[in-house]
C-alpha cells in the first residue's frame, strides 16, 4: 500500500508536496536495502521439497523479516516480528537480521542449537539497546521462530520467543508453543529459551509466522482473525502445494481485509521436507 | 535494635576519609594491611565513637578535627517509639527509615558531640536554612529601617540647623527694621526689602517646621524600632567580642595540638593549672556565644514583629510561636544524644586487659572493685559460668563444691569446643575455679572467702600466670567474648586489634570459630597480618587497608572494599596470597587425592563450585597456582613430592604457551602414558566460560546487561575482581542459595564435560 492512500491526511498535510516525495522516495530505497538483507528465498530450492513465503508489509518498509541460511549439513528458517512497524520496525529488524548472519556465519557456532542461538541474538539486543532491567531502558524487542534443519539426518530443532512452530504430519496438524519471552530484556529477569526437537518426516510441512495475519481486523465483523482461525486456515490448505497455499492465504488475508487498514505487517514463511 | 552497618572516619591519625565503608553483612570484618597502613586507628576511631574520648595524638598535622560517623540498621517505625513529639514531617520522615546515622565529632578543646546525620539531619537542616533564611530577611529590614532612621535624624538635623540660621537671620533683619525706625534710616528703602526678604524666610521656616514635624512623627512611630536595632547592634558587638576571644583561644590551643603532633610526644605537665584556665576559658566563652546567638536570633525574630507594626509585647508573644514554626524543638544534637542512648557497645578488646587472676577476693567481687587485678577476667567468668553471687550463698559446703566441679566441668566442654589445641597428643587443658576462705596467716582476711583460679592439665595445675601466652591469650579472649555475648540489652560491636598474635596456626583458626560462634550476637571487627585468620572463600568480610602512597607513611590510609581488593597493593595482600595455595582450610596438596593444578584462584573458586553443584566424589584436590607463570613451579614441587598430579589448561594466550613450557620443558623425562596436561576446548578460555552467558550474568555478575563476548573476556575488559566475584559463587553455592537446577543446559553440559575430566583423573 502506498503511502499517499493512507488515511493520515492530519500527518501529510503538514508536509510540503516535494519534502513527501522525497521521504517516500528515501522509503522506497529503504525497503530495497531491506529486501536485499534478506534472503533470495531461491537459495532455498534444492535444500526443501517445497517452500513459500507470504510477505505483506503494511507499509513501505516492514517490522516483520525472515531468514535463512544454509550450509551443506544445517539450514536455518527463521521468521521474525520486531516491536512496532514502519521505519522503527525496520530498524530492529535490520538488527535482528545482522545478528543472526553474525550467528550464523561464526565458525564457533557451527553446532548451536536453536535455543541457544536466540540466547545469543537476545545479548548482542539488549548489548544494542543498553537494556539492563532498568524500567528507563528501551523496551523494543524481536518475536522470533527459529528453525535448525539438521540435513543427513531430518532432526529439526525449534526455538521460539513469542512465535510459535506449526506442523502438519500426514494430514494432522501440532503446534510447538514458543518460550513467553522475547528477544530483548525481560520484566523480571532472562532465561534460557527452550529448544525442542523433532523427527522429522518427508512430507511433513512446517509454519512459521508473525501475528500480523491472526491480529488482522475484517471490514465486515470488526473483529480479529484470530490465531485459532489462522491455524484452520492453514490446516485447510495442507494438501495443496505450497505457491497454491500462499495464494490462497493472501487471497484469505485481503478478503477479511476488506477495505480497513492493514494493522501489522504479515509474514508467513511455510516449508515442507 | 540498632546494628552496625557502615563506618565513616574523618581526619583520625594517618586516616583523612575514609569513606562509607559497610561492614560484612555476617558480622565479622576483616581488616588486612601492611603495618602503619591505619588497621588499629580504625578500631581506635570507632572505639572513641563510642566513648568521645580522645587524646591530642589522634590529630593530623593538619590539626582537623575527627569526625567518625556510623550508620546503623534499625527495624522500621522503631525511632518513632523513642523520639519524643517528632512533629508530623519528622514523623513521617521517621516512620519509613531503616537506617540511622550518628557522627560525633570532636571540637578544638577535644571535647565532642554526637549529631544525628544523614537523612534526618538533612530535613532538620532544611528547617533551619528556612529559620536562617526567615531572620536573614528581618535583618535585612532591620538594617534598612535603621539606616532610614539614621537618615531621617540626619534629615532632622539639618533642618534645625536650617531653621536656627533663618531665625538668626529674621532675628537680624527684625533688629535692622527696628534700628531705621529708631534712627529714620532709608524707610523707604527698607520697607522694600521687608517685602521681599521677610515673607521667603517666614515661608521656609514655616516649611522647615512642617518637614521637622513630619520626620518627627515618622520617629516616634519607629521610636521601638530603633531601640529594637540598637539593642540588635549591641547583641552582635558582644558576640563579636566572644568571637574575638574564642580565636584567640583556638590559636592557644591550636598552639599545643601542634607541640603535640609535631613533635609526636605527650604534654608532660598534664596539671598545668594555665592550661586547665585555658580550657575553662573556651568552653565558658563557647557557651556564652551559643547563648548569645540564641538570643540575637530571638531578638531579630522580635523585631520583624516591631517592625510590621506590634507593640514590644505582642512581639514577645509572636517570638515564641515563629520560633515553634520555624524551629523545631528537636535538632541533630538533641536526636543524636538521645539515639546513642539506644547504640551498640564498641568494644577495644584489649590483650591481656581481661587476663585471669590467680586469686581474687568475693568481698571485691560482690563490691565491684575494679581496680582490683583481674577483677573483669574473673567477672567474664562468673558471667560465662552463668553465676550470679547468691550462687555462693549456699550454706552447705559439699553441696557448693560440687556445684562448683559441675561448673568447671561444663566451662572446660565449652572451652573444649573452641580451643582443639592439646599438650603433647591428647593432653587437654581445664579451667577450673576454687572457693576458699583465707587461713589465720593473712593478717585481716583470715576467714573471708576468695576465688582462685587454676588453668590444669594432667601433668600440671598451674595458676593462669604461669601458662603460656597463648593460652593466656585464648582464654582471656573467649572469656571475654563469650561474656560479651551473653549481655542481651544491647548490640555489642567487639574491636580485636590483631587477635592471637601469640598462638599457633591451628589455634588461630580456633579464633575464627570462636568468632563464627558469637556472630549473631556480637558484632566482630578484627585486624589482622595473619593468612589463618581469613578465610579465603569468604572475601566480602575483607576490607584492605593501605596508604595512599605505598612508600610514604604520612600519606593518607584508605580503605579498599571487596569489590575494591584487586586495587590493593601485594603487600597489603599478603595474608590472602599466603592462603592461595591453601585456600580449602587444611586439604592443600594430597598424596591420597589427585592434585589437578589449574591457572588461579579465581578457577579454583569455580571448579570447587562445580564440583559441589555436580556432586561428585571422586578423589580431585583442585590446586591453585597463584598466577599461570608459576604452574611449572607447582609441578616441579608436585614431581619432587611424588604426588599425582595433572595441570588443567584453558585456552587462552598464556596458558597456550605455558602447555609448551611444560611439554618442552618440565614434562621432558615423563613417560607418555601419563596424561599430565588436560586442554580445555578451544571456546573455553577461562574457567569462567564454563558457565552460559546467561547463568554467569545470572550467578556471577548478578547484572542484567547484554553479553557478547566470553564471559573471561567481559571480566577482563570490565576490569572486574576475578577473584572475588567467583569466590562470592562459591560461597553461595555451599550455602545452598544455588542450586544445579538454577543452570541452563548449556551450562550443565559444560559441568558435565569438567566433571567428566576430573573422572578420568587416576
Amino acid at each position: 500500500m502506498s503511502i499517499e492512500k493512507q488515511d493520515n491526511p492530519g500527518l501529510l498535510s503538514l508536509l510540503p508536496d516535494q519534502g513527501m516525495k522525497d521521504h517516500i522516495a528515501s522509503l522506497r530505497y529503504a525497503k530495497m536495502i531491506q529486501h536485499a538483507l534478506m534472503p533470495n528465498p531461491a537459495m532455498l530450492k534444492g535444500m526443501l521439497k517445497d517452500y513459500f513465503i507470504l510477505f505483506l508489509p503494511r507499509d513501505i518498509v516492514s517490522g516483520d523479516f525472515y531468514y535463512a541460511f544454509c550450509t551443506r549439513q544445517k539450514m536455518c528458517i527463521a521468521a521474525g516480528d520486531c516491536t512496532g512497524h514502519g521505519v522503527p520496525g525496520a530498524l530492529m529488524s535490520i538488527l535482528g537480521i545482522s545478528f543472526l548472519n553474525e550467528i550464523m556465519q561464526s565458525d564457533v557456532n557451527l553446532n548451536l542449537n536453536a535455543n541457544r542461538i536466540l540466547n545469543l541474538m537476545r545479548e548482542k539486543i539488549m548489548k544494542a539497546l543498553h537494556q539492563t532491567g532498568d524500567y528507563r531502558d528501551a523496551q523494543d524487542s524481536i518475536d522470533i521462530g527459529i528453525c535448525i534443519i539438521d540435513c543427513p539426518t531430518g532432526k529439526l530443532q525449534y526455538s521460539g520467543a513469542n512465535r510459535p512452530l506449526i506442523m502438519i504430519r500426514n494430514g494432522e496438524l501440532s503446534e510447538f508453543k514458543p518460550d513467553k519471552m522475547t528477544l530483548g530484556v525481560a520484566p523480571i529477569r532472562e532465561a534460557s529459551f527452550t529448544n525442542i526437537c523433532i523427527e522429522t518426516k518427508p512430507g511433513d510441512s512446517f509454519y512459521l509466522f508473525s501475528d500480523g495475519f491472526s491480529d488482522q481486523f475484517g471490514e465486515i465483523t470488526d473483529k480479529k482473525f484470530k490465531y485459532k482461525h489462522f491455524k484452520r486456515i492453514i490446516h485447510s490448505f495442507e494438501e495443496l502445494p505450497m505457491e497454491q497455499q500462499k495464494q490462497r492465504l493472501e487471497s484469505a488475508f485481503n478478503e477479511w481485509k476488506g477495505k480497513t487498514q492493514q494493522v501489522d505487517d504479515v509474514l508467513i514463511v511455510g516449508f515442507q521436507l | 535494635m540498632m546494628k552496625l552497618k557502615a563506618f565513616r572516619i574523618r581526619n583520625f591519625r594517618s586516616i583523612v576519609d575514609t569513606g562509607w565503608q559497610n561492614i560484612s553483612p555476617d558480622n565479622i570484618t576483616c581488616l588486612i594491611g601492611q603495618n602503619e597502613s591505619g588497621k588499629t586507628s580504625v578500631l581506635e576511631s570507632l572505639k572513641v565513637f563510642y566513648s568521645g574520648i580522645i587524646s591530642e595524638d589522634v590529630l593530623r598535622s593538619d590539626l582537623s578535627l575527627p569526625e567518625v560517623s556510623c550508620r546503623f540498621t534499625i527495624p522500621k517505625g522503631w525511632l518513632i517509639n523513642i523520639t519524643d513529639n517528632p512533629g508530623t514531617e519528622l514523623k513521617e520522615l521517621l516512620s519509613g527509615l531503616t537506617h540511622l546515622e550518628l557522627t560525633r565529632s570532636w571540637i578544638a578543646d577535644l571535647s565532642s558531640v554526637i549529631n544525628v546525620s544523614g537523612e534526618i539531619s538533612q530535613y532538620l537542616d532544611s528547617l533551619e536554612d528556612a529559620w536562617r533564611i526567615y531572620l536573614n530577611d528581618v535583618t535585612i529590614k532591620l538594617d534598612e529601617e535603621m539606616i532610614s532612621i539614621r537618615d531621617l535624624e540626619t534629615t532632622f538635623s539639618g533642618l534645625t540647623e536650617e531653621e536656627s540660621d533663618i531665625r538668626s537671620k529674621l532675628s537680624e533683619n527684625e533688629g535692622e527694621k527696628f534700628g531705621f525706625w529708631l534712627f529714620w534710616k532709608k524707610p523707604a528703602e527698607v520697607e522694600n526689602q521687608k517685602n521681599i526678604h521677610f515673607p521667603g524666610l517666614k515661608n521656609k521656616l514655616n516649611e522647615i517646621k512642617k518637614q521637622k514635624e513630619e520626620i518627627n512623627e515618622i520617629l516616634l512611630k519607629k521610636q521601638l524600632i530603633k531601640r529594637a536595632g540598637e539593642k540588635w547592634k549591641k547583641l552582635e558587638e558582644k558576640c563579636t567580642q566572644a568571637d574575638n576571644h574564642l580565636k584567640k583561644i583556638s590559636f592557644k590551643l591550636e598552639e599545643r595540638h601542634q607541640k603535640m603532633t609535631l613533635l609526636m610526644r605527650p604534654i608532660e605537665d598534664e596539671e598545668d593549672t594555665e592550661w586547665k584556665e585555658v580550657l575553662y576559658d573556651f568552653r565558658k566563652t563557647r557557651s556564652d556565644r551559643e547563648i548569645r546567638m540564641a538570643e540575637i536570633e530571638s531578638h531579630i525574630a522580635f523585631s520583624g514583629y516591631i517592625i510590621d507594626g506590634s507593640t514590644e509585647e505582642e512581639a514577645e508573644k509572636m517570638v515564641e510561636e515563629v520560633i515553634q514554626s520555624y524551629r523545631s524543638h528537636l535538632n541533630s544534637a538533641i536526636l543524636g544524644k538521645k539515639y546513642f542512648e539506644y547504640s551498640p557497645v564498641f568494644e577495644l578488646f584489649e590483650d591481656f586487659g581481661s587476663l585471669l587472676p590467680n586469686r581474687i577476693d568475693m568481698e571485691d567481687i560482690i563490691s565491684g572493685n575494679v581496680n582490683v587485678e583481674g577483677y573483669k577476667a574473673a567477672r567474664n567468668f562468673l558471667s560465662l559460668a552463668q553465676v550470679d553471687y547468691s550462687f555462693f550463698q549456699q550454706p552447705s559446703s559439699r553441696i557448693l563444691k560440687q556445684k562448683i566441679e559441675n561448673l568447671n566441668h561444663t566451662l572446660t566442654h565449652n572451652f573444649h569446643d573452641f580451643w582443639q589445641q592439646s599438650i603433647g597428643r591428647n593432653n587437654k587443658i581445664h579451667i577450673q575455679f576454687e572457693l576458699d576462705h583465707y587461713n589465720a596467716s593473712y593478717e585481716g582476711k583470715a576467714g573471708k572467702p576468695y576465688l582462685e583460679f587454676w588453668i590444669k592439665d594432667e601433668g600440671e595445675r598451674l595458676y593462669p600466670k604461669q601458662r603460656s601466652r597463648g593460652v593466656r591469650w585464648f582464654l582471656s579472649f573467649y572469656m571475654e567474648l563469650m561474656a560479651s555475648a551473653n549481655i542481651r540489652d544491647k548490640q555489642i560491636v567487639f574491636l580485636v586489634d590483631e587477635p592471637g598474635v601469640s598462638l599457633h596456626a591451628r589455634a588461630q583458626e580456633d579464633v575464627l570459630k570462636v568468632f563464627e560462634n558469637i556472630k549473631d550476637k556480637i558484632q566482630i571487627i578484627y585486624t589482622t597480618h595473619s593468612p589463618h585468620l581469613v578465610e579465603i572463600n569468604k572475601l566480602h568480610r575483607v576490607l584492605a587497608v593501605q596508604r595512599d602512597d605505598l612508600d610514604s607513611r604520612r600519606s593518607a590510609s584508605r580503605i579498599l572494599d571487596p569489590l575494591q581488593l584487586s586495587l590493593a597493593s601485594p603487600d597489603t595482600l599478603t595474608p590472602l596470597q599466603s592462603i592461595l595455595g591453601n585456600p580449602m582450610g587444611g586439604e592443600g596438596f594430597s598424596s591420597k587425592r589427585f592434585n589437578l593444578i589449574v591457572n588461579d584462584t579465581g578457577s579454583f573458586y569455580m571448579l570447587n563450585a562445580i564440583i559441589l553443584l555436580m556432586g561428585f566424589t571422586g578423589k580431585v584436590c583442585v590446586i591453585p597456582s597463584t598466577n599461570v607463570s608459576s604452574i611449572p613451579l607447582l609441578c616441579n614441587i608436585m614431581m619432587g613430592w611424588g604426588l599425582d598430579f595433572s595441570v588443567l589448561l584453558f585456552e587462552n594466550d598464556d596458558e597456550i604457551q605455558i602447555a609448551e613450557l611444560l611439554k618442552n620443558s618440565v614434562f621432558k623425562t615423563e613417560t607418555d602414558t601419563r596424561e599430565l596436561i588436560i586442554r580445555m576446548p578451544e571456546n573455553f578460555l577461562n574457567s569462567e566460560d564454563l558457565l552460559s552467558t546467561l547463568d554467569f550474568k545470572n550467578h556471577i555478575l548478578q547484572s542484567r546487561e547484554g553479553i557478547t563476548v566470553p564471559n573471561s573476556v567481559y571480566i577482563r575488559e570490565k576490569e572486574l575482581p576475578r577473584n572475588f566475584i567467583l569466590s562470592r559463587f562459591l560461597s553461595n553455592v555451599k550455602e545452598g542459595k544455588i542450586k544445579p537446577t538454577d543452570f541452563d543446559e548449556e551450562t550443565l553440559e559444560n559441568f558435565k564435560l569438567i566433571t567428566g575430566v576430573f573422572g578420568e583423573l587416576k
